[in-house]
């Protein structure tokens, strides 16, 4: 997969980058509104990120240049500015998502898999770890058939979890995908843990759970 | 009182007190007056009468008699010559009575001793006090009157012209001060007026009310721009640390380093966040015109925080209608108004203590919805301040850096909710919230 960054900020482009190589993506970087353009007009990109302030010109405008230029890429706006109006403008100019900075890589990273399954129209099978079945889009967890009720943010938890097997996440990371941009200022608080606790508790009824494991001072890892 | 009333009683009452002190010593005054009078007038009459002596001998009076008495028809006045022990030397004026033709009266007399053919005389001019007395009564009864009157008059004439030389004042007040809440107009035109030192208060209060806008708008201005700032530097900061912790090779004590530094750079963007939440609300950022079933959000917060409810093994008793209905408000701002002050509940509460959420009609007819907790409550002191950024109260080291109740401060603010809060230390918090 290629993707275009249009970022000026160039430290963040190349953690973006970095993040997104490690995780087979293929990455172009662009600093400019124009030179932005000039990467549009010789390649062809499955996704392309968009800072919204670039020095020489408003990102919506590289927007509406990709969209004609690389119809079929999806597009994911990248900015400070987070303005309901841009937002929206964004959205209604045929943005697929809007991420508001600071995010995490990893937030990133699920947006644009959820894009690419729906855009290829991956049909979501049941996804099965341990003797549990996950249904992504009915949001539904079943053992044996039964289905055990989590609460929303519970599920959001395990899902991404999930989606991120085999990896560390942590509290921060976790909380930032349940919460979105919601304001929160309880930094210290230990609802993600608490969640674990009773997701836990809640599917150990069923069968045992030793595939969501904790990471000491770290943060929880589904292992499969 | 107002500023016109004082001055009008004031005067009044000076102008008043100033006029019973002159009827009051009028008498005096007249008597006084009048005795000066009556001296210069003996005076006058025995100059008169010892110019009359010098040019035709005291004969003339005397006409070979030793003595010489005459008096008017009313015995006001009386003139005498006596003959005397030519020891005697007088000049004085002095009241004493005097026995004219068997009428004992009481006169003003001049006594005067001078030769005449080496025999000693003494010469008395007289003239009745009662007649020297007698306007003084008439003339206090009409000083009075007069003066009565011309007060009245006066403070009638002083009344007016009070009032319209006040009047830019009340106009100014009126203008640049009975509006109280940011940002001031001042599109109003200067208050016309022709006193010099008006026109310098009215000037100065809208260069003041401008500089205080200004103020107001730049630091606006600038928690937004600072907010939005520091976002970039927090975005490097957390994506660097997050492709660092993915490095393979990082042995656990250096992950977990890295994860606490995660933590503070999260604390660093959530504190961030805020502001940048708050100065949105200032700038009007948010549209308010979707309609939210209160019940419906309540519920979902409660979902979100029930294991924090659990935790404390908090009870909750919620009585808002499903059909009650909050008009022309932001369902986002409604859902963190709601969540930050339910959150508190729960933050602030004791274990095994209790929560309840009450939405009821008031008398009014407005919307109230009431949180109540049995928590820690809020100290007196603090009161005042709980609404103000990063304010921290009670020193409890679970209490965050206090930018929840400035977000819910600038929200309801924002809808035009009026907020309140009552609290007792120990028995808990009640925050209301009444919508127009």
């Amino acid at each position: 997969m290629k993707v275009l960054i249009v970022e000026d900020e160039k430290m963040l482009a190349y953690e973006m980058e970095a993040f997104l190589k490690k995780n087979f993506y293929v990455c172009d970087l662009a600093h400019s509104f124009k030179s932005g353009i000039a990467q549009l007009d010789t390649n062809r990109y499955d996704f392309v990120l968009i800072d919204l302030s670039l020095p020489d010109g408003d990102g919506l405008e590289v927007l509406k240049y990709a969209k004609k230029a690389n119809p079929e890429a999806a597009y994911i706006i990248i900015t400070a500015r987070t303005h309901l109006k841009d937002r929206v403008s964004g959205l209604d100019l045929g943005a697929d998502d809007y991420l508001a900075k600071p995010f995490y890589l990893l937030e990133l990273q699920s947006r644009m898999q959820a894009i690419s399954r729906r855009k290829f129209n991956i049909k979501e099978e049941l996804i099965s770890i341990g003797d549990f079945q996950v249904d992504l889009q009915k949001r539904l967890v079943l053992c044996g058939g039964e289905s055990i009720e989590l609460s929303r943010k519970e599920f959001d938890l395990l899902s991404y979890l999930l989606l991120h097997k085999n990896r560390v996440l942590t509290r921060a990371q976790l909380s930032e995908h349940i919460w979105g941009t919601f304001v929160n200022d309880d930094y210290d608080s230990n609802y993600i843990d608490a969640h674990i606790k009773n997701i836990r508790k809640k599917l150990n009824s069923s069968a045992n759970t030793t595939w969501l494991e904790t990471v000491r001072g770290v943060g929880y890892r589904i292992n499969k | 009182m107002k500023l016109s009333a004082k001055l009008t009683l004031f005067i009044t009452g000076s102008k008043l007190v100033i006029a019973l002190v002159f009827v009051t010593a009028l008498p005096i005054l007249v008597k006084e007056i009048a005795s000066n009078y009556t001296n210069y007038t003996l005076k006058q009459q025995r100059k008169k009468i010892l110019t009359i002596v010098k040019k035709n001998g005291l004969d003339y009076y005397l006409q070979g008699e030793q003595n010489y008495g005459s008096y008017t028809l009313l015995k006001e006045e009386f003139i005498a010559f006596l003959q005397v022990d030519s020891k005697l030397k007088l000049d004085t004026i002095k009241n004493s009575q005097r026995l004219i033709e068997g009428d004992t009266l009481n006169y003003r007399v001049l006594s005067y001793t001078f030769s005449n053919n080496h025999k000693n005389y003494l010469l008395e001019v007289g003239k009745t006090t009662t007649s020297i007395d007698q306007y003084n009564k008439a003339l206090q009864r009409f000083a009075l009157y007069g003066l009565v009157m011309l007060i009245v008059l006066t403070a009638l004439i002083d009344l007016i012209f009070i009032r319209t030389m006040i009047k830019p004042l009340a106009t100014i007040i009126r203008a640049r001060l009975s509006q109280k809440q940011f940002p001031f107009l001042l599109k109003q035109k200067p208050v016309k007026t022709s006193t010099t030192d008006f026109k310098y208060l009215d000037e100065s209060l809208t260069s003041l009310l401008s500089q205080i806008n200004e103020a107001f708008f730049k630091e606006r201005e600038f928690t937004s721009n600072a907010s939005h700032e520091l976002m970039t530097p927090i975005s490097i900061l957390q994506n660097k640390m997050e492709n660092f912790l993915a490095e393979e090779g990082l042995d656990e004590k250096q992950a977990i380093s890295v994860v606490e530094m995660m933590k503070t750079v999260d604390r660093l963007k959530k504190i961030t966040s805020s502001l940048l939440l708050i100065s949105r609300i200032e700038n009007e950022q948010y549209v308010k015109k979707e309609q939210v079933k209160p019940l419906q959000l309540f519920e979902e917060i409660l979902d979100d925080l029930k294991y924090r409810l659990e935790e404390k093994n908090i009870s909750l008793s919620m009585s808002i209608s499903k059909d009650d209905l909050i008009l022309d408000v932001n369902r986002d701002l409604m859902f963190q108004l709601f969540f930050n002050l339910v959150h508190n509940a729960i933050k602030f509460n004791t274990q095994n203590g209790s929560i309840s959420i009450e939405g009821s009609k008031m008398r009014d007819g407005r919307y109230q919805i009431q949180i109540h907790d049995s928590g820690i409550g809020i100290p007196e002191a603090d009161l005042p301040f709980i609404f103000d950024r990063f304010m921290k109260t009670n020193l409890n080291s679970q209490v965050g850096y206090g930018l929840g109740l400035a977000i819910v401060k600038s929200i309801t603010t924002y809808h035009h909710i009026e907020l309140s809060v009552d609290s007792e230390l120990d028995k808990g918090t009640t925050f209301t919230l009444v919508f127009s």
